[in-house]
């Protein structure tokens, strides 16, 4: 059975930039996926390759097997069967609600239309506003509007191209949320293009880190935080710092805060440099361990503390306390390391290092 | 606050009426200077007139009898050499006849008066429907030129841009002229025809670049969204682009055609008798030039307030359904 989304080494430019290099992915049949990158890094130009608005350079685009893009030769979009909700949702002002809806309907017979429609209503919440036109309603609203129509044909494939960045932080993961649900029993894959990992965690099964125009890794979104395939990764998604080491002839990598055990990336041998991915929550407080680090900065998170310590090297360390445990900035405290799952990165100055930790995602 | 406002503005308003007022009186000062005696009272009758026909004797013979009924009275004549009477209709006080009277043929029994429409309006007609029928006309060049404009076409663009390029590069008396002289002569065009040709080329140069821009105006995300629901790129434009860009050229559009209109009184150059070819011929028998271009420039500002008008409400009825 083919892969339910194909993309085989892509390339897509707009000359002279190449903005998809070398890109392949395969998406499964639950068919819930994300990319997930910071702005310019491609991301839109890959969905908008998908839904055929853009033609490729190199390579192939295959839904359930079925070749839809190769260089030269671009299946209309009006014929993928592949819905899309827009950035700024392109809903139809000089159409009703419903009229929106059945838009993509007009060549179906009058009553499946009609029951199509007031089941898309039903399902997103809309039945008292079928009437009201788009500028009658308010932003949340016209964000299931869009989703309506896109839904109405019935696509294979919903493709979504950040449509909820224009909402606060917290309505935009409870309707990710909503949206996944809504794939799920529709029977639609989705496609979700976001700069924004929690709302890529709330809603895909796979994600995609994509990264000037190259995808640094495919993957479930746990395997992205603990098992990240690059700096890259480990920098965007989550926190944390890389913390220096050297492999010593026991294997093990030799750091300022002891041996940490781990597999160290191929080729390197006793002596080699290495950095070492260490998470907030891997940094454990505890008053009785002989390691003592000093609280540079602490940001308050309500149920704990996101503590900023100074290492006596002067390298920065994050850790994640309960937030019983304050301590001023200035004071030693006592800390230990318990890494799950070791991540370690030949140290490689050509590639820029993430000395400071990454700015939360917002 | 309002009260305020209110006290801030009326000297404003009162210089105004001071300038327009001083204005007036400069203009009755210059009409005493050049000694021009107006004749406001001969305008009327060229907006429309009492015509009289002269009604006279169908043959020779004999008045039988005058039936007088109001305003109008029946006069009955046999022949002299025989034959069935006749019954001729005439305006009582005109009746230059009595019962037993003798009349020759063609003499004149009397008269009867009927309302005439005046070149004036006659003028005023030929410029409404010559302006309507080339903006009508003009829009569908607009449209299709416009389309063609953007069209991704070498050739369609090409030939559009051309023919915009042609008609706003050069001016539309040169154009009435070569339409008329040139064209008319070798498709053997009724000068009315070659007018209207002309207009309508005009206006539907400056109508494709007002569409284009509409269309252009539109966010690509609605033909994006409307092609990713499974229209085609034809039923994109038909239902979702030019809708939407209707609303928004109206403005433009309106201006375009309230130009039109003043600019019809260059075909009065190959003698088609518009508002303005019939105001100079007035002119030439009555000789009340200025009144007469006053009546003129009166009319058109007429026509051109009544379509603002029009397409103000029409604009705000549009907006509403926004």
């Amino acid at each position: 059975m083919p892969p339910f989304l194909e993309l085989h080494d892509l390339d897509i430019t707009y000359p002279p930039r190449k903005v998809i290099r070398e890109l392949s992915l395969q998406m499964n049949c639950t068919g819930i996926g994300c990319l997930l990158g910071p702005s310019g890094c491609g991301k839109t130009t890959l969905l908008r390759a998908i839904a055929g608005f853009e033609p490729l350079r190199r390579g192939s685009i295959r839904l359930e097997g079925v070749k839809l893009s190769r260089p030269g030769w671009t299946l209309p979009p009006e014929q993928r069967q592949i819905g899309m909700m827009f950035q700024d949702l392109a809903l139809f002002p000089h159409l009703t609600v419903t009229d929106n809806i059945a838009f993509s309907l007009r060549r179906w017979k009058t009553a499946e239309r009609r029951a199509r429609v007031s089941e898309l209503l039903r399902l997103v919440g809309l039945e008292e506003y079928a009437r009201r036109h788009p500028h009658q309603i308010s932003g949340g609203q016209q964000q299931r509007v869009a989703l309506a129509r896109a839904l109405a044909p019935r696509p294979r494939l919903l493709l979504l191209d950040e449509p909820f960045s224009s909402l606060d932080v917290a309505l935009r993961e409870d309707l990710a949320r909503e949206v996944r649900t809504i794939l799920l029993r529709e029977g639609t894959g989705g496609l979700l293009v976001s700069h924004d990992q929690f709302e890529a965690f709330a809603f895909a099964d796979e994600i995609g880190v994509l990264d000037e125009g190259r995808l640094r890794q495919w993957d479930s979104a746990y395997n992205l935080y603990h098992q990240p395939a690059d700096r890259f990764v480990a920098s965007f998604i989550g926190q944390g710092i890389l913390l220096p080491g050297r492999i010593g002839e026991n294997g093990r990598a030799n750091t300022e805060l002891g041996d940490i055990e781990g597999t160290p990336p191929g080729g390197c041998v006793a002596g080699d440099d290495v950095e070492i991915l260490v998470r907030p929550d891997d940094v454990i407080h505890d008053d009785a361990s002989p390691l003592k680090a000093e609280v540079a900065e602490r940001a308050f998170r309500g149920a704990e503390f996101l503590y900023t310590l100074k290492l006596p090297s002067g390298a920065r360390l994050l850790c994640l306390a309960p937030s019983h445990h304050n301590h001023p900035p200035g004071r030693r405290i006592g800390i230990r390391l318990d890494i799950d799952h070791v991540v370690m990165f030949r140290r490689n100055w050509s590639v820029r290092c993430v000395e400071s930790p990454p700015v939360p995602a917002s | 606050m309002s009260l305020k406002r209110r006290s801030a503005q009326w000297p404003w308003h009162g210089l105004l009426v001071v300038i327009l007022l001083g204005l007036a009186i400069g203009l009755w000062m210059a009409t005493k200077q050049v000694n021009y005696e107006w004749r406001w009272e001969r305008v009327p009758q060229y907006f429309a007139y009492h015509d009289e026909v002269a009604q006279t004797a169908p043959f020779t013979g004999r008045i039988v009898k005058v039936h007088p009924d109001g305003a109008y009275s029946q006069v009955e004549m046999i022949p002299d050499a025989g034959g069935s009477r006749a019954i001729i209709t005439v305006e009582t006080d005109t009746l230059r006849v009595a019962d037993g009277a003798q009349v020759t043929e063609d003499q004149e029994i009397g008269v009867t008066r009927h309302w005439r429409v005046g070149p004036l309006t006659e003028g005023l007609w030929v410029t409404i429907w010559i302006s309507f029928a080339s903006g009508f006309i003009g829009l569908i060049i607009g449209l299709v030129t416009g389309l063609c404009r953007i069209s991704k076409n070498p050739a369609l663009r090409g030939l559009a841009v051309l023919y915009i390029e042609l008609i706003r590069g050069t001016p539309l008396l040169v154009q009435i002229f070569i339409f008329y002289f040139f064209i008319g002569t070798v498709l053997n065009l009724d000068r009315t025809v070659a007018g209207i040709g002309a207009l309508s080329l005009f206006v539907g140069a400056y109508t494709a670049e007002i569409i284009r821009a509409g269309i252009q105006s539109i966010p690509k995300g609605q033909t994006e969204a409307a092609r990713s629901l499974g229209m085609s790129t034809a039923e994109t434009m038909i239902h979702i682009v030019l809708p939407q860009a209707f609303k928004r050229v109206l403005p433009p559009l309106a201006g375009q055609f309230i130009s039109l209109i003043k600019d019809s009184s260059l075909v009065s150059v190959i003698a088609i008798t518009d508002l303005t070819k019939s105001g100079r011929e007035i002119i030439t028998s009555s000789f009340a030039t200025f009144e007469i271009w006053f009546t003129v420039a009166l009319l058109y500002l007429l026509i051109t307030s009544v379509l603002s008008q029009l397409l103000f409400w029409l604009e705000r009825r549009f907006a509403r359904s926004d």
